[in-house]
């Protein structure tokens, strides 16, 4: 008997019979792969190729001066007159706000007049055009991309800092420059003013000639440099980036398999059951001649159609799944870690392929198991007549067995460190709690199934207990639904306790952390690298209006630590109240802790830098402050959730001795005892005048804060709730299987005198038995697998501490919804069962 | 035994009632296949009173079976009436035939068709648990002792043998108390010596509890048991038999 003979009549034949199942089971499959790939799409171009959007018109460096707080200017200077062909280009790199859209571009001052000398670099004309030189001394010149602007000439009003200003475009960026998105560029001269960096670069780019080899250069300019600038390889930003993005991202990318690790327990039970089904056939086959190996294949190819099937269903829709997710990254990536410009999405060769093997990977790993028991079956049975039902030996007690062990290997897991920065052992810990649970489910059943029963029967009658009966009857298949369901719930319930926990600890931060009446800070988007500042006038100014009691100026450096990007800030300790927000690790009192930073050179480190660095309280950090090195006793590790990069704070007074710029980033400004806040509001904002700065209230700022931390999870909930849609679906096919092979059974009720309400009644509520097992199981193993995101993979992925909180509510809430689909999957199938006619099936063999 | 003529037949109920138990009054029945319609039953008519044990015998696919779904209330005949207990099929809706199906007709099938996942006092009392009786259990014990397997109650199905289970299965047919019972080759699975024990067993109800039998069946052992046979052939009744 030929392989594909074996393979058309127990696979196609019965697939193409049993077509709603088969297309449930497809969408599924496809749903589960086409999230995988939305995912992978939309975190390359989230993440713009982990590019800054800084990093726009950059030419083919070596390598790049930078130091925390600006370059000093006579750098490039010092660099220029070096005895060697070095090409040296100083960038102003800052962010502006399209006053027009809201829309926040790169600001990049370049030197118009080395640019054009050297053909090598970005051309803002075409070659010998001087007309460019004509505008280098206008302040209010500016060059931008086509998108910004229609003509030469027209006025773009863009919000630098706390200033607006209408700058005129005096050309456009050709297409050929390397960016991605909008941009406005500046002569360097006209940049430091905009920006306020007067003296000051933001970096230095250096081309060197190939001899005498990067190692050499490297020692020949780290020489001539001051000890306080970084010489660093082109590039690195780029690298930093990606380490940074890097937990995000496997993070996000680990979520999206949760479907596919439901759609493996669809698969696997799909196979089962076709397999139980057709024992007669294989054996009739087997009887026949087929060899065990052809039986094999034949059940590993029908994973395969699906994964096959599914994959091609999930290209598209995997496709336009990314565009939607990309903007939500994108914002994510802006406002948490880096600015840069989302690429577009595209499906790669490799990506494409990556779909693939993950579909039909996934599909036919999931069948192995059953398609091995298709082999295994006798040619003997094709005589065992009537062997339908899906009684399989379920080993419970050995089951239960594994379980136990596998959640000891769970606990074990959890306990061991990171690998290469990675949860690894987090993961693998969920993954065998997810098994165990799996295990564990048969026993669970048999011992909730006849609880279940006893209390349904007497609350919703003989329907109730015929269903309870088959679903315990089925042990496998039932076990099979409910782990499928439940692993689905479980991450559901961990993610949102994780989400909620997060959140309650952010909002109890934020109380503490937020103790001034008013904050004010620079217009625009705020964004985890982009520091706008408040002219130091304004700040002066408005700590001398009545009813104004203090205020608490805030400073913020983009930095690089360890080839990771952090932040480098300072604060005002002045005000009483500022000193008892802060809380830290060792339990220590804020304004102990905070008295020795006043101190000499101290600083704090936040709980997400001090576990990225392996920084302790005591340790002596040296960090670039300017041109010289210099080195802060860490006085303690405080909890803050307001950035992933980690921070390094110091007192404004120390700073101001490395760093002398006096703007701020933001104000935290307390009023008088009695003080209105309205009246003070108005008087800060007359005091305003010109600027262009956001003032809001204690209540405003933490509302915003919660909205970020909202928007930034979203995500999470919709893979969430594609991972349910995918079990809903398998419970919906699975269902439908249930009536196919109970088909007699319910004719024979009609006959002892059920009504057919009764068989849609009996239908659903074995949908909604399944949903209570899964709701009990999920919800029972999403506790534990919370533990492990909140104290394990958050922890080692992130470095924050998380306290746990029920999100009772969330929980609810999703729990019922889950309920209420699982109760609506057999709505299709019960309607299927309703419709079947007693007297054709009675009499089927 | 006697040979009436074969367009119409009755069997009166033995004592009692003068209004048959079954009508049915020159049914027709037919079937739409893939390929063409079929007539199942044509133009019958048949009578059967209180009490009388009727034997339907004939080949595989000469109707026997679908005068028994007709007569069961499981589905209308296309044309004609079907009588049961004085009420008419024809003219009740679905609700009303299920109705009809729980107070008067009780299955018995020939392979069993008992639930594996209920015991056997389960499956016993799910026609009353199906008709919303809140105490079924007496009833189903009492039916089970009837057929003389009141010890095998807590058991479940594959404990028992074949002649067990089908004296479960008539057991549940008559929990109810119905007014006919069908039976669709009540022996067909069963060897000779326990399938005539299953016949005698339908025998006794049909004397004692004066319940309508009605059976389909080819076992040739039957003929001393029932009051008569009616041979079919191509949807019509070719013969019929009293003793």
């Amino acid at each position: 008997m030929s392989h594909l003979s074996i393979f058309f009549r127990l696979i196609v034949r019965p697939m193409l019979r049993e077509r709603a199942r088969s297309l449930l089971m497809l969408s599924a499959v496809a749903l589960g792969v086409a999230i995988v790939l939305a995912i992978d799409l939309a975190g390359d171009a989230a993440a713009g190729s982990f590019h800054s959007s800084l990093q726009a018109l950059a030419g083919d460096d070596n390598f790049e001066v930078t130091a925390d707080g600006g370059v000093p200017e006579s750098i490039v200077g010092d660099l220029a007159r070096l005895p060697w062909p070095i090409r040296v280009t100083p960038r102003i790199e800052d962010h502006a706000t399209v006053a027009a859209s809201g829309e926040t571009i790169p600001l990049i001052g370049i030197d118009f007049i080395a640019q054009a000398n050297d053909p090598d670099e970005v051309q803002l004309g075409a070659p010998n055009d001087t007309s460019i030189f004509d505008d280098i001394n206008s302040p209010d010149a500016i060059w931008t991309t086509r998108s910004l602007s229609d003509r030469i000439g027209s006025t773009v009003t863009l919000v630098i800092n706390d200033h607006k200003h209408a700058y005129t475009v005096r050309g456009f960026i050709p297409t050929s420059a390397r960016f991605g998105g909008d941009v406005a560029v500046m002569d360097i001269d006209a940049a430091q003013r905009a920006t306020g960096k007067a003296g000051r670069v933001d970096r230095i780019l250096l081309k060197v000639p190939d001899q005498p080899g990067f190692a050499e250069w490297q020692q020949r300019l780290l020489a001539v440099l001051p000890a306080g600038v970084q010489l660093l390889p082109q590039g690195s930003e780029t690298a930093a980036n990606r380490r940074m993005l890097a937990a995000f991202r496997w993070n996000l990318r680990i979520l999206s398999y949760i479907a596919l690790l439901v759609g493996a327990f669809l698969i696997y039970n799909t196979v089962s059951v076709s397999v139980v089904r057709r024992r007669v056939e294989i054996g009739t086959v087997r009887a026949l001649g087929a060899c065990r190996r052809a039986v094999l294949l034949a059940f590993l190819a029908e994973a395969a159609i699906f994964g096959v099937a599914g994959t091609l269903l999930a290209l598209p829709l995997g496709r336009l799944l990314a565009d939607g997710a990309v903007r939500v990254l994108s914002t994510t990536v802006n406002a948490l870690y880096v600015s840069s410009q989302p690429g577009t999405v595209g499906l790669s060769t490799g990506s494409v392929v990556m779909a693939f093997i993950v579909g039909i990977g996934v599909a036919v790993a999931s069948a192995l198991a059953p398609a091995r028991e298709a082999a295994l079956v006798p040619p003997t049975e094709a005589m065992a007549r009537g062997r339908r039902e899906y009684a399989i030996r379920v080993e419970r007690g050995r089951d239960a067995l594994l379980a136990f062990l596998l959640a000891i290997a769970a606990a074990f897991a959890a306990r061991l460190p990171p690998v290469g920065g990675k949860p690894l052992f987090g993961y693998i810990a969920a993954l065998l709690l997810v098994a165990a649970s799996a295990f564990a489910i048969p026993a669970l059943v048999t011992v909730l199934m006849p609880l279940l029963s006893a209390v349904l029967t007497k609350l919703l009658g003989v329907e109730a207990l015929l269903a309870a009966r088959s679903l315990g009857g089925s042990l496998r298949r039932t076990s099979v639904l409910v782990a499928m369901l439940s692993t689905a719930i479980a991450m559901m319930t961990a993610v949102g306790i994780m989400v909620g926990s997060f959140r309650q600890t952010v909002v109890i931060w934020m109380e503490r952390q937020l103790p001034a009446d008013l904050y004010l800070r620079p217009a625009g988007e705020p964004g985890g690298d982009r520091f706008p500042t408040i002219r130091p006038e304004l700040a002066d100014s408005i700590a001398m209006l009545p009813g104004i009691a203090a205020i608490s100026r805030f400073r913020a450096y983009q930095i690089e630590y360890q080839g990771l990007p952090a932040i480098l800030a300072s604060v005002d300790l002045g005000p009483s109240q500022a000193r008892d927000g802060t809380e830290f690790l060792s339990g220590r009192p804020s304004s102990v802790v905070l008295s020795q930073l006043d101190a000499g050179d101290s600083a704090i480190v936040s709980e997400p830098f001090a576990n990225k660095h392996h920084v302790h309280t005591g340790d002596l950090l040296t960090l670039p402050m300017g041109v010289r090195a210099a080195s802060f006793r860490v006085v303690g590790i405080f909890y803050d959730y307001g950035d992933e990069a980690g921070i390094v704070l110091l007192a404004r007074s120390t700073m101001l001795r490395y760093l002398p710029d006096k703007a701020a980033s933001s104000l935290a400004i307390y009023l008088a005892p009695g003080a209105n806040l309205e009246t003070a509001r108005a008087e800060i904002r007359k005091a305003a005048t010109g600027r262009d700065v956001l003032l809001l209230a204690n209540g405003e700022i933490r509302r915003q804060g919660i909205r970020t931390f909202d928007q930034t999870f979203a995500i999470t909930y919709a893979l969430e709730a594609v991972a349910i849609i995918v079990a809903v679906l398998g419970i919906a096919g699975a269902l439908i299987s249930i009536v196919i092979d109970r088909r007699r059974e319910f004719g024979l009720l009609r006959f002892l005198g059920a009504a057919s309400s009764q068989i849609r009644r009996l239908i659903l509520i074995e949908a909604g038995l399944i949903g209570i097992l899964a709701n009990i199981v999920g919800l029972a193993l999403g506790y534990l697998l919370s533990l492990i995101l909140i104290y394990v993979i958050n922890k080692q992925s992130f470095g924050w501490t998380i306290r746990f909180h029920w999100p009772v509510s969330v929980l609810v809430a999703a729990l019922s919804g889950v309920y209420l689909a699982t109760v609506l999957a057999g709505l299709y199938p019960a309607s299927i069962a309703q419709r079947l006619n007693p007297i054709e099936v009675i009499h089927e063999e | 035994m006697s040979s009436p003529d074969t367009s119409s037949f009755s069997f009166p109920a033995q004592s009692g009632s003068r209004q048959p138990t079954l009508s049915l009054e020159s049914v027709i029945k037919d079937y739409t296949t893939e390929t063409e319609p079929v007539r199942a039953l044509d133009n019958v008519s048949l009578q059967i009173g209180t009490g009388r044990f009727v034997a339907l015998v004939g080949r595989s696919g000469c109707g026997k079976s679908t005068l028994l779904h007709l007569a069961g209330a499981m589905d209308f005949p296309t044309g004609g009436r079907v009588v049961l207990d004085g009420v008419s099929t024809d003219r009740l809706t679905e609700p009303e035939l299920t109705q009809l199906r729980r107070e008067k007709v009780g299955f018995v099938f020939q392979s069993f068709q008992l639930l594996h996942t209920l015991s056997v006092a389960e499956n016993v009392e799910l026609p009353l648990l199906l008709a919303g009786h809140a105490h079924p259990r007496p009833g189903a014990l009492e039916q089970l002792a009837s057929v003389g397997l009141a010890d095998l109650a807590d058991r479940m199905p594959h404990q028992l043998s074949g002649g067990q289970m089908q004296r479960v299965a008539i057991a549940r047919a008559l929990v109810h108390g119905p007014r006919i019972l069908l039976a669709d080759e009540p022996t067909g699975n069963l060897d000779s010596v326990t399938g005539n024990s299953i016949l005698e067993l339908l025998r006794r109800i049909s004397s004692e509890h004066n319940t309508t039998i009605l059976m389909a069946t080819h076992n040739a052992e039957f003929a001393s048991l029932v009051d008569a046979v009616v041979r079919m052939r191509d949807g019509r009744i070719e013969e019929v038999a009293v003793r």
